[in-house]
């Protein structure tokens, strides 16, 4: 067929769709009055059928003209109130106003289209003979054979995106490019719904149910439905006042120009500075104004599901009630476009699988009419859209349990997950072919997908869902596409610049900290971050340079020759490495000149950059060598040589005019073979490990490491200090043959371990160090010197050898024999009246009753001791267990004998939490108090230990604190 | 995009534009050339072809800068030559070629055009159309639009 006039044509098209967008609402708001007629409403209808006609007329499109011709005459009936819009009727011209549109989106094989199955009932509405069985026989037929226009290949498309639909066609040849097909997808894919419809039994049919539900959601997704600027349009409307200020600015920057080119001839500064201001305002101007013209409301996209909830409901035998928010919200216009695929999957996904039955809406006691809620808001500089509907919710455990019996998850990693990150499951890729998850939850299908295309668009998603209440899924996403807030970072001497959305934090690790918080586990890093262990990736061997650092003493990108960043070479301080080891170390590097004394490990430059990024459901940290601003950026796209590079979502021309890449975490991490999964896997491994190597070291004790004399080394227990202070010796004030300092407007009173222990005296620094320890409810200072270090050691403490009164034993650390000091025992000795008081509470035991009788179990002979002699020295007995096993025996052979039990947790045999649960569960001893001791008391163990039945927690020579509770309990008893 | 053999066939006087990729001298139709640059301050691509120099920033557009001593085989260009970005426009956007010199604007009779010779086969005659022998010597005649493309 030859059509003379091109643009003629195309303007027609153009009107046409125009139409009958408003027509598929219009008939909608028609369906809902009923017999109540609203004339207007019809009026409009008939009138865009009318025009449509004509046009179809004038340009002699004959079968468009036929069909909108028999369209037109329904609706005259309906105006002229002799027929009522029944939605039997209202579906009969929504599914023409469907064929129309898509003849007219192909007019050049309009007039092939067979179109009787539509003439038919429109014409037996309007000869008053129609009735719903004469409808469906045609209809049917109409259907097995599909319509013979151009969707060829489009059918394709649709099919095979709905693979488990058994339907009448059967997929046409291979798929065709995805971009192409799209466009001619969309109205076809409402009449493959149609499809199934028609084909009733497909869809009733119980035993293909699971299949059936998936189906149109499937094809949904895909499909752009009936919606008007759902395809790529090639113009866009734009307000006149706009156009306007544009052209304003554009007239203000040229003018700008001109001063700006007299300036520069001239060497007038000061004004060179104003016209520079002037085009930096104006600039900002015009590119708001500009993305002012690619701004459209997200209604558009909104707009076509009410006709989408309605047919699916319809089909689906539900009720539905959806209510649309926010339709003004504007959004860039590539987004709009990108959107409308995973917004209609998800809308899709609400009606078909979140929201139940009637009946079995009905029967938990909700309203059988269900809700979904579309919703669209602005929050933070970005697009809030939540689709959120009161179905039955997602199962975390049940989408846990699919995803392992799918092998996509091992049982420990479903075990650690969260209740959120199991039902963030539904986004792994090929966690759900259809069935299963239809059973389970009804949700997952092409999850993966939404989410892969939501990324793209720098979105993000997050799925709220309460079990039985619904589920709300919230999309968030940026303005505009075109300009995006980045932080931009160096590595390698090269500027790279990462997008806000994906920025989580930004981390920097002292160099001193790094040794500690980087681990390594197999051959991937980790750090630990606020309990949590973050994946880590080096941006430099992600995308194959050389590593490098920034040197901050001469501003120079040097290179880097780690291996890797959790250095294990020595574990101990920094502070304590000896010389030798140093220059053994320096001695290997022969290609370096001899470096500083202080080891670059050590020094500012070697701290860790990191950018924790998130993409979806994964976090890790970035490696990089510099951390710069953040800016805003116009993204370019990059050349086609480089689209290869898959790290890299474009570039974009920085102030100075050269070119930062921009980079794509998402890839990046891809890149680096780093899966959310990996991520969790490297988690549970790095947790085993540690829980192993915590069992291997079983009593790991916190030291504070100090000098006194510059020859001495001893420790403290960490968790005794209260604070470290700096002081000058000048502060010290000896006042009544006692030493005291001003602190906290008080007086500190000063101990130095010489003043007890025979150790050299306290060295003669004037910049001295005050460690505070609140002992019997006072302040009191250890008078020591630097350096100090905060240290974890094996317990494996001697106290024997160097024990004096002031010391409780020696251990060895970095090969120095230090000292432990037992600044409890210096404070009673050094000021006994402090302790007066609460010495007379302990001495309590009565005349003719037994000592209380305390049984220890610690499989650590220095510690049984400390705590054993805590015991005698108030004067209660003490049974002393070496573990869980011996404990229990004792407990058995002293019976009733024994008050309470002073447990360490970490011991061979049976453990603390063993012998408790085990008294706990044993009927005699089931009320015995339990005091627990730990080195670490971290929160889990607190909570473990609760669990069991331990009545308190204590931390190992906390000497304190423990016979407080310990006199507690006893008192108790008695 | 006709390549030089069709332009060729239109019109028998084609001006070439000559430049040297190491020591030999190539030619391309001139009508392809958008402009030929000395920029230099190319950012480079980690992971990029190993015959992509960099890209580089040609007034706002990011413009990739191939090597071509790289890509015909014959030897990576050395940057402190003070060598010449020529910029060409591709199908997929502006790329730049870079070369070790620039030479004379040459016009040759297409007819006179012989095929590649034998040892111009291998690996980089793959990117000659032909070659064009003036009075005193011969010019490789590029296929830019070979060259330009990037499944290798």
């Amino acid at each position: 067929m030859e059509i003379e006039d091109d643009e003629i044509l195309q303007g027609f098209i153009e009107e046409s769709l125009e139409h009958l967008a408003d027509i598929e609402n219009d008939l909608l708001a028609i369906e809902e009055r009923g017999a109540d007629i609203d004339e207007d409403l019809v009026n409009k209808v008939f009138r865009a059928a009318h025009s449509i006609k004509g046009g179809a007329g004038f340009m002699g499109l004959t079968t468009i003209q036929e069909l909108s011709h028999a369209t037109e005459n329904v609706l005259g009936l309906i105006r002229s109130k002799k027929l009522i819009p029944t939605p039997e009727i209202i579906n009969v011209l929504l599914i023409a106003s469907d064929q129309l549109q898509s003849m007219i989106e192909d007019v050049h094989n309009s007039n092939e289209v067979d179109i009787s199955a539509h003439l038919v009932p429109l014409n037996a509405i309007a000869d008053g003979t129609y009735s719903q069985s004469a409808v469906d026989a045609p209809q049917r037929a109409a259907k097995a054979a599909p319509p013979p226009e151009p969707p060829a290949p489009a059918k394709a498309p649709a099919s095979v995106e709905s693979k488990p639909v058994p339907l009448a066609e059967t997929p046409a040849p291979p798929e065709p490019p995805a971009t192409q097909a799209e466009s001619i997808v969309e109205a076809e894919a409402d009449a493959e719904d149609d499809d199934i419809e028609a084909n009733g039994d497909n869809i009733e049919d119980d035993s293909t149910d699971a299949n059936d539900f998936t189906a149109p959601a499937r094809g949904g997704s895909r499909s752009k439905t009936a919606g008007p600027p759902a395809k790529t349009e090639t113009t866009l409307r734009v307000h006149v006042s706009l156009l306007d200020s544009l052209m304003n600015l554009a007239g203000e920057l040229v003018l700008s120009r001109n001063q700006l080119l007299q300036t520069i001839g001239s060497d007038d500064l000061r004004n060179a500075e104003a016209v520079g201001q002037r085009i930096d305002l104006i600039t900002s101007e015009l590119q708001e104004a500009i993305m002012l013209t690619r701004m459209q409301p997200i209604g558009n996209v909104f707009s076509k599901f009410p006709r989408v909830v309605r047919d699916l409901a319809k089909k689906l035998g539900k009720t539905i009630d959806l209510t649309i928010v926010g339709k003004d919200v504007e959004l860039d216009k590539t987004i709009i476009e990108a959107i409308n695929d995973p917004l209609t999957h998800l809308v899709r996904n609400s009606v078909d699988h979140g929201i139940e039955k009637p009946a079995d809406r009905k029967r938990i006691g909700k309203s059988e009419i269900g809700l979904v809620v579309l919703k669209a808001y602005h929050e933070a500089g970005q697009v809030v859209i939540e689709i959120s509907d009161d179905g039955k919710g997602l199962d975390g455990e049940a989408l846990a349990a699919s995803a392992v019996s799918k092998g996509l998850l091992s049982p420990e990693q479903a075990q650690v997950m969260s209740d959120k990150e199991k039902i963030n499951l539904i986004f792994l890729p090929g966690f759900s072919t259809a069935k299963e998850v239809t059973d389970v939850s009804g949700r997952g299908v092409g999850m993966d997908v939404v989410k892969t295309n939501l990324d793209q668009l720098g979105g993000h998603v997050d799925i709220i869902s309460t079990k039985g209440a619904g589920t709300t899924i919230s999309i968030k996403l940026p303005l505009t596409l075109a300009i995006i807030p980045c932080q931009i970072i160096e590595t390698g001497g090269e500027r790279y610049a990462i997008p806000q959305v994906n920025l989580e934090e930004l981390l920097r690790i002292p160099a001193a900290q790094v040794q500690n918080r980087v681990e390594r586990v197999g051959d991937a890093e980790v750090v630990r971050l606020r309990g949590t262990l973050l994946p880590l990736i080096r941006l430099a061997d992600v995308i194959g340079i050389e590593r490098t650092y920034y040197d901050l003493n001469n501003e120079e990108v040097k290179p880097d020759r780690r291996e890797n960043t959790a250095d294990r070479r020595s574990k101990e301080s920094p502070l304590f490495r000896s010389q030798n080891e140093q220059d053994k170390r320096q001695g290997g590097r022969n290609d370096h000149p001899p470096r500083s004394v202080l080891d670059r490990r050590n020094s500012a430059s070697s701290a860790l950059n990191i950018v924790v990024v998130s993409t979806g459901a994964m976090k890790y940290g970035l490696i990089v060598d510099r951390l710069l601003d953040s800016e805003e950026i116009v993204i370019k796209p990059l050349g086609r040589h480089l689209q290869q590079c898959k790290g890299y979502a474009g570039a974009t021309i920085m102030g100075d005019g050269r070119i930062a890449l921009i980079l794509d975490v998402a890839n990046l991490a891809r890149m680096a073979r780093l899966t959310s999964l990996d991520g969790s896997d490297r988690a549970s491994e790095v947790a085993k490990a540690e829980a192993d190597a915590l069992r291997a070291q079983k009593d790991r004790q916190s030291l504070l490491i100090f000098k006194s004399s510059e020859t001495e080394h001893f420790a403290v227990p960490l968790n005794q200090v209260e604070r470290i202070e700096k002081i000058s010796r000048n502060d010290i004030e000896d006042l009544g043959g006692k030493r005291v300092m001003k602190y906290r407007g008080g007086s500190l009173s000063l101990m130095c371990i010489d003043d007890m222990a025979s150790v050299k005296p306290l060295a003669d620094h004037d910049n001295l160090l005050v460690i505070v320890f609140n002992i019997a409810k006072r302040a009191v200072g250890l008078l020591a010197i630097g350096p100090i270090d905060a240290i974890e050691v094996n317990a494996d403490i001697d106290d024997v050898t160097l024990s004096q009164p002031g010391i409780m034993g020696s251990i060895i650390i970095d090969q120095h024999t230090t000292m432990l000091v037992n600044v409890y025992e210096m404070a009673q000795a050094l000021y006994p009246q402090w302790f007066v008081e609460r010495e007379k509470v302990v001495f309590e035991p009565e005349g003719d009753v037994k000592a209380p009788t305390i049984l220890i179990a610690e499989d650590s002979k220095f510690f049984r001791n400390q705590v054993k002699g805590y015991m005698t020295e108030v004067g209660y007995d003490v049974v002393e267990a070496e573990d869980g096993v011996e404990a229990w025996d004792k407990l058995h052979e002293y019976g009733d004998q024994i008050t309470m039990l002073v447990t360490d947790i970490e011991m061979p045999n049976m453990n603390g939490f063993d012998l408790t649960q085990r008294i706990r569960q044993d009927e005699k001893f089931g009320k015995l108090p339990i005091i627990a001791l730990t080195t670490l008391a971290s929160a889990e163990d607190v909570a473990r230990g609760q669990a069991v039945g331990v009545n308190e927690y204590h931390i190992k020579l906390d000497k304190e604190r423990l016979m407080v509770s310990v006199h507690d309990y006893v008192k108790r008893r008695h | 995009m006709a390549d030089s053999r069709s332009i060729g066939d239109s019109k028998r006087i084609v001006e070439l534009a000559t430049f040297f990729v190491g020591d030999a001298l190539c030619g391309m139709d001139i009508l392809k050339v958008q402009e030929i640059n000395k920029l230099m301050q190319m950012t480079k691509v980690p992971q990029a072809p190993d015959y992509v120099v960099g890209i580089l920033n040609l007034r706002g557009q990011i413009v990739t800068i191939i090597d071509l001593g790289l890509k015909l085989g014959l030897g990576a260009t050395d940057l402190s030559q003070d060598p010449r970005n020529i910029i060409v426009n591709s199908s997929g956007g502006a790329v730049g070629l870079l070369v070790r010199k620039i030479s004379d604007v040459v016009s040759a009779d297409m007819e006179r055009r012989e095929p590649a010779p034998a040892n111009m086969r291998g690996i980089q005659g793959e990117y000659f159309t032909g070659v064009y022998k003036t009075d005193n010597t011969l010019i490789g005649i590029l296929n830019v639009d070979k060259v330009l493309s990037f499944e290798d």
